[in-house]
């Protein structure tokens, strides 16, 4: 039934970051590269004054996200229950067209802790082996910091990001964040302008002796023009990154500054609405053949032969895609067995709320990564030994946004409805913040992902099914971290310090938290254990790499588009060499 | 060469020097002003910007305010514009807070003024 095109070099799955970044790479030396995405062009109204602010087209009605009515997921919070479909995807936001979520994101861009890619190891040799509980399934990556140093740095030139280094070489930098694993070079921008939020939670997090810094930022602070000629306007601090298309041109994105970058050249070509539903497999041979997908705009399929696949489409999609595929061994919790679809992880994240009679924070005045954080309680900066639980948070006061429809904060007794409910919502608007812990998420044998048995997507096939629910290692990280912020929120002077609001089961898919879903195709040097090698390649086939948060064994506690850069640069260098010579890496 | 003479004198030092100035206070507008004749979704080009009469161009959605403002873009208008244009035209759209700095907005218009 499928049409059959004409064989392509590298096809690459999924129009994001990564493919961006290995088109970049690829194109300039002359390889083919077709990149397969399923949704839109990003030009018009998203991107275009006045419509690209409407909160309530682009914000609540999520027009830059996947169509829940044509994919969604299920969800169970234990491998018992029976599993129900998110009839509206609102705890995150899977991108949908060209530039993926890299062009709705917020722009939060960190470096993976150097112990993060070695977290089983590390936590063994600090705190023994019998300190790790036995259903944590933490896993080390396979790669070391070192590996991914020079991606990382040129990742954030290519970028523009906006910060202040505190470890350059191992020698430490004053205003910077001083548990950074090191760096070999300053951030190409200066932070952002400070924040009033961000002054008063630097000056509190400093009579408690912390060290607080400025978030690494993809809000360009002023106009830049990265090492490949591309540019970045300066950010306005207009408080519509994450669910929008920037208005200025000043939050980094392929959409800007990778695909322009290859667009033209005979040997690229980025095709749209074109969703791909199968990787095309020779399980005797253990190689991949193409991909086949289906034209969205007319409902005809195509199966598009490939000399080599990169998957790089979102998380999710990505385990689904090998799931449906049937390449490797699914993952099952009760024997353990099997590789994908396990180590589902996602981002713990809880609250403190804090109000000012005599402060203004003006938070229409934001921007994605407009923060200023603490890092001493995150990941594995602090000792674990007599806590019960592994893993941390960033501690941050962050405004991204005062948008109209969700800036809602009112303190803890304010009516929830009538003129008591809109007379706080006038005062406090321009008065209020929040402190936020950005928390760790660590892989639990329960918690993974397969393909659900009763619904199916708009074209017939199967849904993902997620199963998770917050461990008890971070319930009680949460605890922990969100305890640091309220004594934080008290050190503030705030009128008011809202009630702490540590992350709690079950997990609650009707609530934005995070688009950090991770894990499903782990990378590793055990076969039995990972999907993809640590060179990103499939251990069922030689030629179909995979790239994304979709390949980290666990969460950390920062957010993941840093590491995703720094790995597909990585496997964009790789693919330079396994093209002149195809083999396993 | 003949020409290149004339433009030697009629050109004062000074002001090509501003106009290379100018140049890199450009570098904050390029990203949606693009050094082409036809605009972007973002920005209408500025080739010609200078003596060009406000939301002129056939290619561009202008604001209705840009329309309306019905102003001819000379040293003047564009220095109190690029000053804080959100004041000096109401319910424009261009999402850009202004140059503070006086001269750098005179190497700016400079530098416009080259666009041809």
């Amino acid at each position: 039934m499928a049409t059959t095109l004409k064989e392509r070099e590298v096809v690459v799955v999924g129009g994001g970051l990564s493919a961006g970044l290995i088109a970049r790479r690829l194109v300039p030396l002359g390889r083919d590269v077709l990149v397969v995405e399923r949704g839109a062009p990003r030009s018009g109204s998203e991107s275009q004054l006045p419509s690209q602010r409407d909160e309530l087209r682009w914000g609540i009605h999520r027009g830059l996200v996947q169509r829940e009515n044509v994919e969604t997921y299920t969800l169970r919070h234990n491998p018992d229950e029976a599993a129900l479909p998110m009839r509206r995807l609102l705890s995150f936001l899977p991108g949908f067209g060209v530039g993926g979520g890299a062009s709705h994101w917020n722009g939060q861009t960190w470096r993976f802790q150097t112990t993060d890619y070695v977290l089983r190891s590390h936590l063994e040799q600090r705190y023994g082996k019998a300190a790790v509980p036995s259903g944590m399934t933490v896993q080390d990556w396979g790669i070391r910091y070192e590996d991914l140093e020079p991606h990382y740095t040129l990742f954030e030139k290519l970028f523009g990001i906006s910060g202040k280094a505190g470890n350059i070489k191992g020698e430490k930098q004053e205003g910077g964040n001083q548990f950074e694993p090191w760096r070999s070079e300053e951030f190409p921008l200066p932070p952002l302008e400070p924040s009033e939020a961000g002054i008063i939670f630097k000056s509190a997090a400093e009579k408690l002796g912390y060290k607080p810094f400025p978030m690494p930022a993809a809000n360009a602070s002023r106009a830049y023009s990265n090492p490949d000629g591309m540019k970045l306007g300066g950010c306005q601090y207009c408080g519509h990154c994450e669910r929008f298309v920037c208005e200025a041109n000043a939050k980094a994105s392929p959409n800007l500054l990778l695909f322009p970058l290859v667009v033209g050249n005979p040997n690229f070509e980025l095709r749209t609405h074109a969703e791909v539903f199968l990787i095309n497999y020779d399980k005797a041979g253990r190689r991949v053949t193409g991909v086949t997908y289906i034209d969205t705009q007319t409902g005809e399929e195509f199966t598009q032969p490939a000399t080599t696949v990169v998957l790089g489409s979102y998380v999710l999609s990505n385990t689904r895609l090998l799931l449906l595929s049937s390449i490797g061994e699914p993952y099952d919790p009760k024997t353990g067995k099997g590789a994908v679809g396990k180590n589902y992880c996602y981002q713990t994240v809880s609250n403190v709320s804090v109000f000012f009679e005599d402060r203004y924070i003006n938070p229409f005045m934001g921007t994605g990564a407009y923060g200023m954080v603490i890092d001493e309680f995150n990941n594995d900066h602090f000792d674990h030994s007599a806590l019960g639980f592994f893993g941390g948070a960033f501690i941050n006061a962050t405004i991204t946004n005062g948008r109209p429809i969700t800036a809602r904060a009112l303190p803890p007794g304010t009516p929830r409805w009538g003129s008591a409910w809109k007379a706080a919502n006038a005062k406090w608007y321009l008065r209020s913040f929040n402190i936020s812990c950005h928390g760790t998420s660590y892989s639990h044998r329960n918690n993974y992902m397969d393909l659900d048995p009763d619904y199916r997507d708009a074209y017939g096939r199967p849904l993902l099914r997620i199963t998770f629910d917050f461990p008890e290692n971070d319930i009680k990280m949460s605890d922990y971290v969100t305890q640091k912020a309220h004594e934080i929120a008290k050190a503030s002077g705030a009128s008011i310090v809202g009630t702490p609001a540590p992350r709690r089961g079950p997990y609650d898919a009707r609530i934005y938290q995070s688009t950090h879903n991770t894990g499903g195709t782990i990378m590793g040097t055990d076969r039995a254990t990972s999907v993809v090698s640590p060179h990103l390649q499939s251990w069922d086939a030689q030629n179909l790499f995979i790239t994304g948060a979709s390949v980290f064994p666990q969460n950390s506690g920062y957010n993941p588009t840093g590491p995703v850069g720094a790995l597909g640069l990585r496997l964009a260098d790789d693919l330079v060499s396994y093209l002149e010579r195809p083999r396993f890496l | 060469m003949a020409t290149m003479v004339a433009l030697g004198l009629a050109v004062p030092g000074t002001q090509a020097q501003d106009a290379n100035k100018g140049k890199a206070v450009y570098e904050a507008c390029i990203v949606c002003h693009k050094l082409e004749p036809k605009s972007t979704e973002q920005g209408p080009t500025l080739i010609g910007i200078v003596g060009r009469r406000s939301g002129a161009l056939d290619d561009f959605r202008y604001s209705r305010a840009i329309v309306r403002a019905n102003i001819v873009w000379d040293e003047a208008t564009l220095d109190a514009y690029l000053a804080d244009p959100q004041a000096y035209i109401v319910g424009m759209r261009m999402p850009f807070g202004g140059i503070p700095d006086k001269i750098e907005r005179r190497d700016l218009i400079a530098y416009l003024k080259t666009l041809r």
